[in-house]
């Protein structure tokens, strides 16, 4: 890569934010990744961080928070602020700060690195999943604003991930034995997203700019698991 | 005295529009309802009138749904007055109409805290009576802006998106207590004003309507909201749950 391309990643600590960011630096990008120290949804810190970078900034990945579960009358008011501000808060400051930046410079991309739970409800995880659905609008409304500007936006629906495996609902089996769940009946590799997450940096994703892009490993929409383990029983923690 | 007439609802922010068209058809089916309003008392006012002038009964009950202490006195005022809460109808919202550079975070804070906080609560004040219910119904009154982006209000369709898994997830949850809930995407609905940024009031129809297809042709009215909420609480939709109805005469398909 003959020009310095700037990459934000927001947060690395999840393991397939983890593997892009090496990735993405093995494939030549600046990799800068904001440090725990900035608060997300603290827009004048992450602007403070952001504007050394102007010049370079290329795209900017943010994940999803920490899955916060629980049923609704099973978490506190410092869930719900936490959720509130680590999700949707934070993904909106986080746009601002940095397609402000790009706008300017007519290039860049924002991809929101979010979860299928944007889609998928599981009966005990109504703090994230919410916050999952705010972000996917936000995406789709970014995409009118910036997207005319040569921003290009996308949210990515991932699955479920290496150690997600004990988010257990006792409503939705969809975590228990999530290996019988996939049609490859294994769990797709912790880098499987490098890819799709740089493609979507290259002006050759630009025409699905606003898109919604599922890269699950077909969890959600493969349903012979049930074939496959005829005689087997899936019971939650308390059968 | 059949189940319905026995039934009571509590609809917040129905002293007008869209919620107002609610309580009057709940009202008029024999349904007891608590009118919650909250900066607008005189609209509550004629709309209770309304109500009582047509043999209803209602009480109107001034809270601000975003804030906790409120949400459970008003549920409380209900169990008082009639012992029991079988439908919660969340309806009370804002639309700042603010574009994204418009907002900062404790804005949209604030908005979290009315469009999704003020369901949230309310769910988790009424449950405890909603289960002893037979029948116990959750509405929520959410927008296409859910699902379809428009260009002039980000935070507000966040919001939105927010409904929707609330509303999914919710479902899902209360599934083992037979509370069904649902959300209508609604679509423009011609009421007497929204309440947000009046200042921008008029940016919708100017900048989003196409001249061939005159706006009311793509307008609900209150009473078309009334009709679909009254058939999500009736017995015959016990089976639909965790859904989100688009009610917009078709206009997000243009």
């Amino acid at each position: 890569m003959s020009e310095k391309k700037t990459v934000v990643i927001t947060d690395a600590r999840s393991v397939s934010a983890k593997c892009a960011a090496e990735y993405l630096a093995r494939q030549g990008y600046d990799v800068q990744i904001v440090p725990e120290t900035i608060c997300l949804w603290d827009e004048a810190a992450l602007a403070a961080f952001a504007q050394p970078l102007a010049e370079t900034l290329h795209g900017v990945i943010h994940p999803a928070p920490e899955k916060i579960l629980g049923g609704i009358e099973q978490f506190s008011g410092d869930d719900w602020k936490r959720a509130r501000d680590e999700g949707p808060m934070a993904a909106f400051c986080v746009t601002k700060v940095f397609c402000n930046i790009m706008r300017e410079k007519r290039q860049g991309a924002i991809i929101y690195l979010n979860s299928i739970h944007a889609e998928k409800p599981v009966g005990e995880g109504m703090l994230f999943s919410m916050g999952c659905g705010a972000v996917q609008m936000l995406c789709r409304e970014i995409n009118q604003d910036y997207g005319e500007q040569g921003v290009n936006c996308f949210f990515v629906q991932k699955g479920i991930e290496e150690g997600e495996e004990n988010c257990i609902s006792n409503v939705s089996p969809i975590y228990c034995g999530v290996d019988q769940r996939y049609p490859t009946r294994k769990m797709p590799a912790q880098d499987h997203l490098n890819g799709l997450l740089a493609f979507l940096l290259t002006d050759a994703a630009a025409p699905l700019t606003g898109s919604d892009l599922r890269a699950d490993g077909g969890l959600t929409m493969f349903y012979n698991h049930r074939k496959r383990t005829e005689g087997r029983r899936y019971v939650h923690d308390d059968d | 005295m059949t189940t319905t007439e026995r039934r009571v609802a509590l609809v917040t922010g129905s002293g007008k529009g869209v919620g107002a068209g609610i309580v009057k058809r709940f009202c008029s089916e024999g349904i007891r309802c608590c009118i919650n309003c909250n900066a607008n008392r005189t609209m509550a006012e004629k709309t209770l009138q309304e109500i009582e002038a047509a043999g209803g009964e209602a009480f109107i009950y001034q809270a601000d749904v975003s804030k906790p202490e409120q949400m459970q006195a008003m549920v409380d005022a209900i169990i008082e007055k009639w012992g029991r809460l079988d439908i919660l109808v969340n309806n009370a919202a804002m639309q700042p109409m603010k574009f994204v550079d418009q907002y900062d975070v404790d804005t949209l804070q604030w908005l979290w805290e009315i469009n999704i906080g003020g369901y949230v609560r309310a769910v988790q004040t009424c449950l405890p009576h909603l289960r002893k219910s037979p029948q116990g119904r959750v509405v929520n009154i959410s927008s296409i802006h859910g699902k379809r982006p428009t260009n002039f209000d980000a935070g507000y369709a966040m919001t939105k998106g927010a409904i929707r898994m609330f509303t999914r997830e919710l479902a899902l949850e209360l599934l083992k207590d037979g509370i069904t809930v649902n959300a209508i995407d609604l679509g423009g609905c011609k009421i007497e004003f929204k309440t947000g940024n009046p200042e921008m009031h008029f940016l919708t129809p100017v900048e989003c309507t196409n001249p061939r297809m005159p706006l009311r042709f793509l307008q609900v009215e209150p009473k078309d909201v009334a009709d679909l909420v009254w058939f999500l609480c009736s017995d015959e939709a016990g089976n639909i749950n965790g859904d989100g109805i688009r009610l917009d005469r078709g206009a997000v398909l243009i």
